[in-house]
């Protein structure tokens, strides 16, 4: 799942300010799932623009709704309304919903109230942690499913690095050392030997940008 | 199960009273809207609330925790105090039928009742001259005053119930006459008739009912008992007799019951009631023959055993000479009754054995057309609710019978299922609150109603202690699977599915927390809607802003922790009490600075010091978000206070 952000207000407002009547619309998938973009904050940011609009001689006017999926254009029929009546769209989405709107409503601007940060899970403790770069070219098979090209700073594919200590990593302590993770797995499945192998470097011309797969419809 | 599972007190009532309604309603203070849910069924809350036998009790998964709620008293309590409340709604008449109701007892006169707030003229027949059939001339005043039942007889003659006493069928009018002047009628007599045991001697003075005794005791008159009485029986009128002869002075009062308390029909508390007033119970003894010469003396006694037959049952059979005598100046026989109904002659073709009227259905239908019957003249005897339950059967299939309408169909409601043990031991106990009763002593001497009522502090604290069963999560279409509720729910109830989480509804608990947690907003609390919620807030705002424009403030508070009568503080516009706090989302705390309020105080309780599980944990959180907020919007974030009490 792609995990965001909500921007600061002050930057969020800064984007608005010579807009009145402004529409907030999040999204149902991703960023609702990580708990920062759905109709929750959809009308708590409303709230905050509104108190924070409230010594504006002229006042903001809010209106908010949560589509279901935001990069899909057929859902965005629904609030073409919504937008005529709009003089600016802050999106609650990734990046990919933000230009999605942006390419649907061509002659309004969209402004993204999120930063999108990455591919990521929960770890059931209130935090989400980035577990995919989408580099092209997976190697997960060599590595008992744990990605070093992600979860080690330095995407070292042959690791561990001097760095690491008490399993910790040295760019940041609180981050378990991606290595040491694999070294684990692989004992426990028994594939222990498979590490004496040195992995080859990446084919990186399989990440190139824009990227684009062929579903064949 | 759905959401509209009905509670299982719900379900065991016989007239489906909402008692999650009212007693939720009493745990806010709220007394008036308590009335006003159980009134919308029943037009004897006084009775109910004192006599009931509380199938709903019995019921309550309360009791699987510690004690089930104690719902009888707090249906007495929120009748008693509205007692002076006069806001009868009256309606009609809309339909030009009338209907004629024979018998004045709880199932004619809910019948009444319901039929008159239906829109028909109805006109109540009552042999006696006073209505309330066993209600006023059965149960004696300690049990049941009898200006109670009057107050709720009032109420229903308000509604423009006629009511014509001294009116006996078979002697003053009969069905024929009536149905000549009337479109339907419910035939509902009561079974009064008293049984007597197969044994020489009971025509001597001295062997009285127990009917005809409390009947003469409740009009101020006084049988001679002499020093010592034995009553016959182990129903609750056998109970009852035995205290109305404690309290006019008898020194030696004893039941001869033939079986033991296992299978009295009268509760244990009954018994232990009348045994700390000085009444003697003898089990497993019956009466061989009443002995005396003009007058009874004593009375020839067997042992009963238990004995098991080849199909396994009990059978009761005398113990071999095992004969006794029991000394007696007074013999009051309570061992059942039959209705009287054998010098009735146009009833005739739709009687039953024993005295009874044969019905076709649970609807009183009869043989004859237009004719209906219920209560305890088609059951025999049962009890005071069962009563009212069979006269709104009847009235609503009198109601389907005039306008010609199909017969209503029965519906089994789905009922919530019991508690997982493994919910149980994260519910904290808390026993249930008992009533004040009249010191023996004094209670003995008179007929003052020995149960006193609950105060107000115990009926909110008593009431607070339900469940709220099934009025817990609701998840709409709106979810996004996202599946924090089964990360967050301090009870582990909702659980990850194939595709959409679940809550199990007959496990919810309704504090409320997923629903704040919720990002897409897709959970819904029954106890406390957020339709509600936003409402309740709204009318504050608005409140405060009347009250002290800009300088306005808005309290919300735990009602759990602060609730009493209501005319106290917390009964403030300004004050928003919450079923716990911390299921109060943080768009509550927002939302009054956005109308332009200058402060929100939250009263939370102390830690360990809760209704629920959790609730400071969340309670920060959101106060924390809602303060990071406020500062990002410009604000000072102390406007919103957290003060712990």
């Amino acid at each position: 799942m792609v995990i965001a952000e909500i921007k600061s207000l002050a930057d969020i407002n800064e984007m608005i300010k010579s807009f009145r009547k402004i529409f907030i619309v999040g999204c149902g998938e991703c960023v609702s799932v990580c708990l920062t973009g759905g109709q929750k904050q959809v009308e708590l940011l409303s709230s905050a623009l509104r108190i924070s609009g409230r010594n504006d001689k002229e006042k903001r006017i809010l209106k908010g709704k949560t589509i279901s999926r935001q990069c899909e254009p057929k859902f965005l029929e629904q609030i073409n309304k919504d937008i005529e009546e709009s003089d600016a769209v802050l999106s609650m989405a990734c990046g990919a919903g933000v230009q999605t709107l942006s390419e649907k409503f061509r002659k309004i601007p969209v402004f993204p109230a999120m930063d999108t940060k990455f591919i990521g899970v929960s770890d059931e403790a209130g935090n989400f942690i980035e577990m995919c770069s989408a580099c092209g070219d997976c190697i997960l098979s060599l590595t008992g499913g744990i990605c070093p090209v992600t979860r080690c700073p330095k995407g070292l594919l042959n690791g561990p690095c001097g760095g690491s200590k008490n399993g910790k990593c040295e760019a940041n302590p609180e981050t378990p050392c991606a290595w040491l993770l694999i070294y684990e797995k692989m004992k426990e499945l028994n594939k222990l030997e498979e590490l004496k192998n040195i992995n080859n470097p990446k084919d990186w011309s399989k990440n190139m940008r824009p990227g684009k797969v062929k579903a064949g419809i | 199960m759905s959401i509209t599972a009905m509670p299982p007190c719900q379900a065991a009532c016989p007239i489906r009273t909402d008692v999650r309604g009212y007693v939720y309603a009493i745990s806010k203070g709220d007394v008036s809207e308590a009335i006003r849910i159980i009134r919308e069924v029943n037009p004897f809350p006084s009775v109910c609330g004192r006599i009931c036998t509380r199938a709903c009790e019995s019921a309550c998964r309360r009791g699987q925790i510690d004690e089930p709620i104690a719902i009888a008293s707090l249906k007495r309590f929120a009748s008693d105090e509205t007692m002076e409340q006069k806001d009868i709604f009256k309606t009609g008449p809309y339909y030009t039928e009338k209907i004629a109701i024979v018998g004045g007892g709880p199932s004619g006169l809910t019948a009444a009742h319901d039929l008159a707030l239906l829109g028909y003229n109805v006109v109540v027949y009552e042999a006696h001259d006073e209505l309330g059939g066993m209600m006023t001339r059965g149960v004696p005043e300690y049990r049941l005053p009898k200006n109670v039942v009057m107050n709720d007889i009032e109420r229903i003659l308000s509604l423009g119930v006629e009511a014509r006493t001294n009116t006996a069928l078979g002697k003053d009018i009969t069905v024929d006459e009536l149905m000549k002047e009337y479109q339907a009628v419910f035939i509902a007599l009561g079974s009064e008739k008293s049984l007597f045991p197969k044994c020489r001697g009971i025509e001597l003075p001295g062997v009285i009912t127990a009917v005809e005794f409390l009947k003469q005791v409740s009009r101020g008159q006084r049988p001679y008992l002499g020093q010592k009485v034995v009553i016959i029986g182990g129903g609750h009128t056998a109970i009852d007799a035995a205290r109305t002869c404690i309290r006019l002075g008898s020194p030696d009062v004893t039941v001869l019951y033939r079986r033991t308390i296992n299978e009295m029909p009268a509760g244990r508390i009954e018994v232990e009631e009348a045994e700390s007033e000085g009444v003697k119970f003898r089990y497993l003894s019956a009466p061989l023959e009443f002995i005396g010469r003009g007058r009874i003396e004593k009375i020839r006694c067997t042992e009963m055993r238990f004995v098991a037959d080849e199909s396994r049952r009990r059978r009761l059979v005398p113990v071999e000479d095992s004969e006794f005598e029991v000394m007696a100046d007074a013999v009051i026989l309570a061992i059942g009754y039959n209705p009287r109904t054998d010098d009735i002659k146009d009833i005739e073709k739709i009687s039953g054995k024993r005295g009874t009227i044969v019905v076709k259905d649970d609807t009183g239908t009869t043989n004859l057309k237009g004719v209906f019957a219920g209560g305890d003249v088609v059951s025999g005897p049962m009890s005071v609710i069962d009563a009212i339950a069979s006269g709104k059967r009847a009235a609503i299939a009198i109601h389907r019978y005039l306008r010609s309408l199909p017969p209503k169909e029965n519906e089994e409601p789905t009922v919530l299922k019991p508690l997982d043990e493994k919910i149980i031991p994260l519910i904290e106990k808390r026993p249930q609150q008992k009533m004040a009763q009249l010191p023996v002593e004094e209670r003995i001497k008179n007929f003052d109603e020995v149960n006193l009522g609950f105060t107000w502090e115990q009926a909110i604290s008593e009431a607070q202690r339900c469940l709220n069963c099934g009025a817990g999560a609701e998840i709409s279409d709106e979810c996004v699977s996202c599946l924090n509720c089964v990360r967050v729910c301090p009870y582990n109830v909702p659980v990850a599915s194939e595709y959409k989480p679940k809550i199990d509804i007959s496990q919810c608990q309704a504090c409320g927390i997923c629903a704040s947690e919720c990002p897409a907003l897709a959970i819904d609390i029954k106890l406390d809607t957020k339709e509600q919620s936003i409402i309740k807030l709204q009318n504050a705002i608005n409140s405060a802003k009347n009250i002290s424009g800009n300088n306005s403030e808005i309290e919300f508070y735990c009602q759990y922790k602060k609730i009493g009568k209501p005319g106290t503080e917390t009964s403030k516009e300004t004050s928003i009490g919450k079923p716990c706090i911390a299921r109060i989302d943080i768009s509550q705390f927002i939302k009054p600075f956005e109308e332009g309020c200058k402060k929100v105080k939250i009263l939370a309780c102390k830690d360990n010091d809760c209704h629920f599980k959790e609730c400071n944990k969340w309670l920060n959180k959101h106060v924390n978000e809602a303060k990071r907020i406020l500062k990002e919007s410009g604000l000072d974030p102390e406007q919103l206070t957290v003060v712990y009490e």
